[in-house]
């Protein structure tokens, strides 16, 4: 039965590639408004649980449930409608397109109102000001009309959050929003992250442990596809099964 | 794209248009026959650009569908005696429904892929006409008219009425895409061109939408192919030839992909050059050759591209002194 209070929730998700388990029977409760961070080390299966969250991969078995709503036979597009949203691990933009037609055609897409032919797109000031909204909320409203080459690295990654904040989400998926970050294009990622209005639901893959544990309000931590512990951050600190199966490879990795 | 890149482009264009226009007043019967031919070509770049350049979907078949719409008016206007006011009207969007058929196909291929798919039915269509008897085959039709315009005053048989009714068209087609691509449907076919997948990802239906701008191009296409049926007033498969697609894809590289003025420029550069030089030399489209080569090696977008480089060179200058 679902849990009363859980935006996003998962039951006995599983997923196998011709024999290989990747997922294993994850559940999952969040509630509204919760900030959530998936951890695990390489090939724990994080990104391929954003994929079948997402509807990207469909699961060998289990349900994904938003709302108490069933989605799992949903395709990426009607979950996106439904109020889920990704960004991708890797900058995945439109760089020959300016920072404000990025969020535009992100809008478009979404939103479907891609084959209107009868009105210029600069003319649509409900859309501009949407654009120029979350623009501000990924602090590039200065770089609207910048061409996305043109950008830093850490402001494309702030404009991958961007497009998925178009959709109007209300759960964000945020697959390493910080990965080839420096630590001070982290810290502003973080902060940025933290600014988002409280009513979001964020899912978030991170590998800065320090990262986690200030900003996550409760952790997931995954290993070969199936849920290793779960809990607050205090927790999963001190978790004797995390110490000694994810942290300590992740030390011993560190330092290889 | 940059605003100040537009209206720039848009400039390039208002003056291209308007010299031509002038060149058209003053041209004699030779001139001006150049002039109807360079916006046939005109149309029919500008078509392609919008497939090529905007969308990304380099088509080695686009002469078949000039051939389709010039064949399809003949057949309207001469074997079934239809009025060439309707069979002007009916033929290029008999044509973007032929383009429809074949863009639904030719889309589910992607890169080189669709290079090759879309070179193959350009040759299947070329083919057709080609070995059809009823047609004319290889000797092409001959006898195709005009339109009556005369009843708004418009002598079509005057070559220079007729020449400067095509360019007007040629201006209007150039009008109507610039406008359609800075519409919300243009930018989504520039997004397709850019990053179709992440577009799929977020969750628009991107071979619907690249079967809607084949279909499109092919009905420009199309017009274009009637305007020349009626220039000419007479057409043969060579129409459709692939060599004719290739010639068009050259037109709208030398220009400037995806600039919609430069496919206009490269008309006009390619149908002088291809007179001109050969009235020098049987070797002109040697020359030709090496002419591309330093537009594509210069590593600017074509003309137009290399016309923004020296624009903003120029303006940036006093700035800085």
């Amino acid at each position: 039965m679902p849990d009363v209070g859980a935006l996003l929730e998962t039951e006995g998700l599983s997923k196998h590639f011709k024999g290989l388990q990747v997922t294993r029977d994850i559940g999952l409760a969040i509630p509204a408004g919760q900030r959530h961070a998936i951890i695990g080390p390489n090939g724990a299966g994080k990104t391929t649980l954003f994929n079948l969250l997402a509807g990207e991969l469909a699961p060998s078995a289990g349900r994904i449930l938003l709302e108490g709503r069933d989605i799992t036979a949903l395709p990426p597009n009607r979950r996106a409608r439904l109020g889920l949203a990704r960004s991708f691990q890797k900058n995945n933009l439109f760089e020959a397109e300016t920072v404000l037609d990025n969020l535009l055609l992100a809008d478009i897409a979404r939103g479907g109102w891609g084959h209107v032919f009868w009105r210029r797109l600069a003319a649509d000031r409900a859309a501009r000001d949407k654009a120029e909204r979350v623009a501000a909320a990924v602090d590039l409203q200065d770089r609207l009309g910048q061409e996305v080459r043109s950008l830093s690295y850490g402001a494309r990654r702030q404009l991958e959050v961007g497009l998925a904040l178009m959709a109007e989400p209300r759960v964000l998926l945020l697959d390493e929003p910080t990965s080839g970050m420096s630590p001070e294009e982290t810290g502003l990622m973080m902060e940025l992250i933290d600014s988002l209005p409280r009513e979001l639901t964020i899912l978030i893959i991170e590998h800065e442990m320090d990262v986690v544990f200030t900003h996550a309000e409760r952790i997931t931590v995954l290993n070969y596809g199936e849920v290793l512990a779960a809990g607050t951050p205090e927790e999963i600190r001190r978790s004797e099964v995390v110490q000694r199966t994810y942290l300590g490879i992740a030390d011993e990795s560190e330092s290889a | 794209m940059m605003p100040g890149q537009i209206s720039f482009r848009h400039a390039i264009a208002g003056l291209t248009f308007a010299g031509l226009f002038v060149y058209g007043t003053q041209a004699e019967y030779f001139g001006l026959e150049l002039l109807a031919e360079i916006a046939v070509f005109a149309i029919l770049a500008m078509s392609l650009d919008l497939l090529a350049g905007v969308a990304g979907l380099v088509s080695l078949g686009h002469a078949a569908f000039l051939g389709i719409g010039a064949y399809l008016f003949a057949l309207l206007a001469v074997n079934w005696g239809w009025p060439p006011g309707l069979a002007l009207v009916v033929a290029p969007l008999a044509t973007a429904a032929v383009a429809l058929v074949v863009g639904a196909v030719v889309t589910r291929v992607r890169g080189v892929f669709f290079i090759m798919i879309t070179l193959a039915f350009g040759e299947m269509g070329h083919e057709f006409f080609f070995q059809n008897r009823a047609l004319g085959g290889d000797d092409g039709l001959a006898g195709i008219p005009r339109l009556d315009l005369t009843a708004i005053g418009l002598d079509l048989a005057d070559p220079e009425t007729f020449a400067l009714s095509l360019l007007l068209v040629a201006a209007l087609v150039y009008i109507a895409l610039a406008w359609l691509v800075a519409t919300p449907y243009g930018r989504v076919l520039a997004g397709i061109h850019g990053n179709e997948q992440r577009l799929r990802a977020l969750g628009l239906p991107v071979r619907a939408y690249k079967t809607s701008v084949f279909a499109l191009a092919g009905g420009l296409a199309g017009l274009a192919g009637v305007l020349s049926a009626q220039h000419t007033q007479f057409i043969t498969p060579q129409l459709l030839h692939w060599t004719t697609s290739g010639e068009i894809l050259v037109m709208v590289i030398l220009g400037g992909l995806a600039t919609l003025v430069g496919p206009v420029i490269g008309a006009i550069a390619l149908t002088l050059l291809r007179h001109e030089l050969s009235g020098y030399t049987d070797y002109w489209g040697f020359w030709l050759g090496l002419f591309l080569i330093a537009v594509v090696v210069g590593g600017r977008n074509g003309i137009v591209g290399q016309a923004e480089l020296i624009w903003r060179r120029l303006r940036r200058r006093p700035g800085h002194a």
